[in-house]
Order: C-alpha cells, then structure tokens, then sequence
C-alpha cells in the first residue's frame, strides 16, 4: 500500500538522541505511526513489523496506532531508519525531502534491525554495541 | 552542590533559569528543564578516550595522535568538507572557519538540512523578527506553523507564549490566542484556540490564500484550500488582523516539504501584508541549541551562513552546490571532520555511503550513529555542561552557556585549535 511518509520530532527521540546505541533510541526511531484504518486494511496489530520501500531501498519499522496522522499518511520519527530509504536529492536547495516521501508499505515478518546494523550495512563498523 | 541559573544546551530555547544539582563530575537532579534537556544533563555513557579504526577493531589513542591524525586527514585531502558545528559553541565555530579556509574546504553546518531554506528566503525578502521576550511580552496572537512545540521545544509555550505572563497584557494565558497549522494534530495542536489542519504539501497554497483575504480579495477564494473550508481561512486571517500584536513561529514542516524555501518566503510575504493592518512578527524554531550561531559567526567571518566553499580562495556560497548533503550524495569529498552533530543519523543513505569510502574524524562526547564512519572520534567536553562558550538562542540573542563542573575532557575549542595550531605550521 502506498503512504506518504513525514519525519519529524518526537519528545522519545529527542530524550534519546544522545544516545543513539541505545535499545530506546533505536525502537522510537524505528516506529511508524499509522492511521488505525490503514493498519486494519494491512492486516497490522499494535507493534506489527513491515517492509517501508522507499526511493533508495528498504528498511523494517514496527507500526504503532496514531490519531495524529491522516489515513494514507505515516509519520516516522527523525532518525536512521527512515533516512535509509530517504533519497539525497535537495532539488538545488541543501535540503532533502524529509518530509514528503512516497513508500510502499506491507506487512513483513522480519525484525528491525538495531542502528549499528545499519551502519554496518552500509560500511561503517559498529563501536559500543 | 546546588548550582542555579544554567544554561540548558539542548535546543534553541537556550533555557538560562536551569538548577541542577551536582555531585563530583555528575549532575544528578535537575529542576525547571523539560525532558529534552534533563536527559542531556545528565547525559552519562560518554566514550572514554579517542579512537581510531584499526581494519575491523577498534584501538584507544591519545589525544595527541588523534589530534595530528585530523590534521594530516585535513591537510592532505583535496576537497575537504568540515560539517556539524551546531552542537558546539561560537568559540569552536571561529576556528572551524580558520581551518576550513586554511585547507580551501567546504563548510557547513546542520542548518542546511533544518532551517537553511528559511535563511534562502530571509536573503530574498528579509526577515521580520523580533526576540522571543518581545512575543512574551506583547503578543496576543501566536501562531506555529510546522511546528510542534509541545515535542521539539517543550517550554516554549510556557516560557514565551501560551502559558507565560505578559507584561502588557493583563491575563495573558486568556487574553493570548493560540493558532496552530500543521498536517498533522500534534500535541500543540491538541492545546491550541483553532487548528487548521492542512492537505501535505498544501502550505503554499493556504499561505497565498490568507495573503489574498488580508489583502481584500476573500471573494477570491475557492470553498476549500488545501484541505481548509473558506470560512476558517476568513476567520484566521480576521484573527490576525485584529491581534495588537501577532507572532509566527514556523518550523520543518515548511522547510522540509516541496517548496521548501518559497514556503518560507509566502509565510514571510504573509507578515508583511499583516504589518498594514497591525504588528507582526514571524521566526523560525530553531533546533540545535547552537544552530542560530553556526549561521551568525560563519555570516560574520565570511559573509555566508552556511554552505561557504573555500576551494576559489575566497568565500564561495551556493545552497544545493555547496551544501553537505550534496557534496555528500555526489561524492565530491575527499576527507570529512564532523563536529557536533551526527549526519549518519540524520542524512540520507547515499551520503553514508560516502562517508564510508573516506577518512573521517568526529569531535563527540558519545558514541553516535556517526561513529561508524569514523577512523578516529575523539570525544570532548560537553558545551552547556563541563565546557562553557557562547551560543545564539533562536531569537539572535547570544547567551554564555556556563561550566558545572569540571573533567579531563578537552572542550571542541580546545581540540580544534591544536589541530589548527599544526595545520598552520605544516600546512
């Protein structure tokens, strides 16, 4: 199903933004709010894992209920995950489009993964895990 | 030990009536701070000692060998891009310049990626601001657009806007109108006196439809904006045109979204028409405790607040060109010094992707997504809590963040200018 993706602050990343090794950090940025209605057409529960695919690649969230967002909208707070499927383009401006990205979305029975894997991926080497 | 008015080094409400409460090099209560900062001053888990990246292992080095790593990484590298600096102090900022300059590098801080399209439209048509005590004082109309501070910048509401005293306004908390735009019903949202709830990317849109009522021309106007009815688009702009005084605070949900500058430029051109009627004023929230001051001493040590491309010899500013994300995504750089700040975090992958091909070198007190990328980190001083400077809170208003309490750490100054220090005499 396709959603608008929006990124933006939470009170939870913003308390554990200094400590990105962090199991709480990882699980708040990993978060995708969905609209309940959404989730029922997905066959999702509270806490349900999907695929988000993304312009440049895909990447696995848990979805939690929102009110705050519209049907056909997701909102992912600021953070690695939804910045590993964010394309780098900035249109001439220094600014990427954080906040309107088009991803596909579907239930997925994979984990997501913690931060330093994703680096990992990527070709970074993890410290402190 | 009780220490009373610090300065919160969290986001850029720069909270200065701070009490923490200290015992040996850790604070371990803190009263009147939010949760945000809270968190960040007692912020515990710093790495011990420099790193460098040994193949696939990790080696503890001194501060000497990684301060002379980072100036050799510098100095040898054709296009090297010196990145972050919003979560340092001006002092800091000053010789980031010097070096970037030095080594005709690239620099930029976080601001492209956060208020940087709001700078754009600043340069296009000005920017009608005043400090945050003058909208806590006077204004009856505050309006967040894009913003959520309830989330982003917990006291903002009750230290400048919807719940703090005013002093010329007799009952301010029911004198004050609060105003929230956003595509979401955030939290703020939840508080406010009216929500207009927008259709994403329908901004533009909805600020050129207010500008047309304020202008006279209401009968203009279609049943529904991007997703607002006619009649609560006449009865927001009634609204500000009867406020004595009106204040906007917008935030990413302007500068991130398509249109992205322009966004900022309609909201600005907005202000203006309101300044026929009445007093209004329109600033950005800004992040970064520190943000505001990267653009202020970058602007007034080269004339550019972010993205100044030294590589000509002279200060050279192109957003898009010379901005850190695209230099990144077209790996352009050869070499990357980050300070105070975590792109791996917060950039897109394809930049990552470079980082991960080149020599890095981070100045952070913690391990960070960033450190990854690292051939060495080295962690310094905290700005705000074991090392003092000056940071611009997001009015402008330069505020010096102060020490509680002493480490072995190196404050960012401190490190970068022995880095400096030897890149002058070997460069």
């Amino acid at each position: 199903m396709r959603f608008l993706m929006i990124t933006g602050r939470t009170v939870n990343q913003g308390v554990t933004v200094e400590n990105k090794t962090s199991v709480d950090y990882a699980e708040e940025t990993s978060t995708c709010f969905m609209h309940g209605f959404d989730m029922l057409d997905l066959g999702l529960d509270e806490g349900d894992t999907v695929l988000v695919t993304g312009p440049c690649g895909t990447v696995v969230m848990r979805v939690s209920a929102s009110s705050e967002v519209e049907l056909g909208t997701v909102f992912v707070p600021y953070g690695p995950y939804a910045n590993h499927i964010i394309d780098a383009d900035t249109h001439s401006t220094g600014m990427p489009d954080f906040k309107s990205h088009a991803v596909e979305i579907e239930p997925t029975d994979e984990e997501p993964k913690m931060v330093h894997k994703l680096m990992e991926d990527l070709g970074g080497l993890a410290y402190d895990r | 030990m009780i220490v009373k008015d610090v300065v919160c080094p969290f986001c850029g409400c720069l909270c200065d009536d701070i009490e923490v409460e200290v015992e040996g090099n850790r604070v371990v209560a803190v009263a009147n701070a939010c949760e945000l900062g809270a968190t960040k001053l007692t912020g515990e888990r710093r790495m011990k000692n420099p790193i460098l990246r040994d193949g696939d292992a990790w080696k503890d080095i001194s501060y000497d060998e990684a301060i002379r790593y980072a100036s050799d990484m510098l100095l040898s590298a054709e296009r090297p891009l010196l990145y972050g600096w919003s979560g340092t102090h001006g002092e800091a900022q000053c010789v980031g310049v010097h070096m970037a300059e030095l080594v005709r590098g690239v620099i930029d801080n976080t601001s492209s990626v956060c208020h940087g399209p709001s700078i754009l439209a600043i340069q296009e048509v000005g920017h009608p601001g005043c400090t945050l005590g003058v909208v806590k004082n006077r204004a009856d109309l505050v309006i967040y657009w894009g913003s959520n501070p309830i989330d982003a910048h917990p006291r903002h509401l009750s230290r400048y806007t919807y719940y703090a005293d005013g002093f010329f306004l007799e009952n301010a908390f029911r004198d004050r109108k609060v105003i929230v735009v956003d595509i979401r019903k955030t939290e703020t949202a939840n508080v406010a006196d009216e929500f207009m709830q927008i259709q994403p990317g329908g901004d533009y849109a909805v600020l050129s439809a207010l500008r047309a009522i304020v202008r006279g021309r209401a009968e203009s106007i279609p049943q529904t904006v991007a997703g607002v009815t006619r009649e609560q688009l006449i009865r927001v702009a009634n609204l500000c045109k009867e406020a004595k005084f009106g204040a906007v605070y917008f935030g990413l949900g302007l500068t991130m979204t398509q249109g992205k500058y322009k966004n900022i430029r309609n909201a600005i051109e907005l202000v203006t028409e309101l300044n026929r009627h009445t007093k209004f004023t329109i600033s950005a929230m800004r992040g970064h405790y520190n943000v505001y001051g990267s653009n202020e001493v970058n602007t007034w040590m080269t004339g550019y607040p972010f993205g100044i491309d030294f590589s000509r010899g002279i200060a050279f500013y192109n957003p898009g060109e010379t901005t850190a994300v695209d230099i990144l995504a077209r790996k352009e750089c050869d070499a990357a010094l980050i300070v105070g700040s975590d792109p791996a975090a917060h950039f897109p992958r394809r930049c990552l992707e470079h980082l991960a091909d080149i020599p890095v070198v981070q100045l952070d007190p913690y391990p960070n997504a960033t450190t990854a990328f690292c051939n060495v980190q080295i962690p310094v001083a905290v700005t705000g809590i074991d090392a003092e400077g000056t940071a611009y809170r997001m009015d402008g208003v330069p505020i010096r963040t102060r020490k509680i309490f002493s480490t072995e750490y190196p404050s960012d100054e401190e490190v970068l200018s022995r880095m400096y220090a030897l890149m002058q005499e070997d460069g």
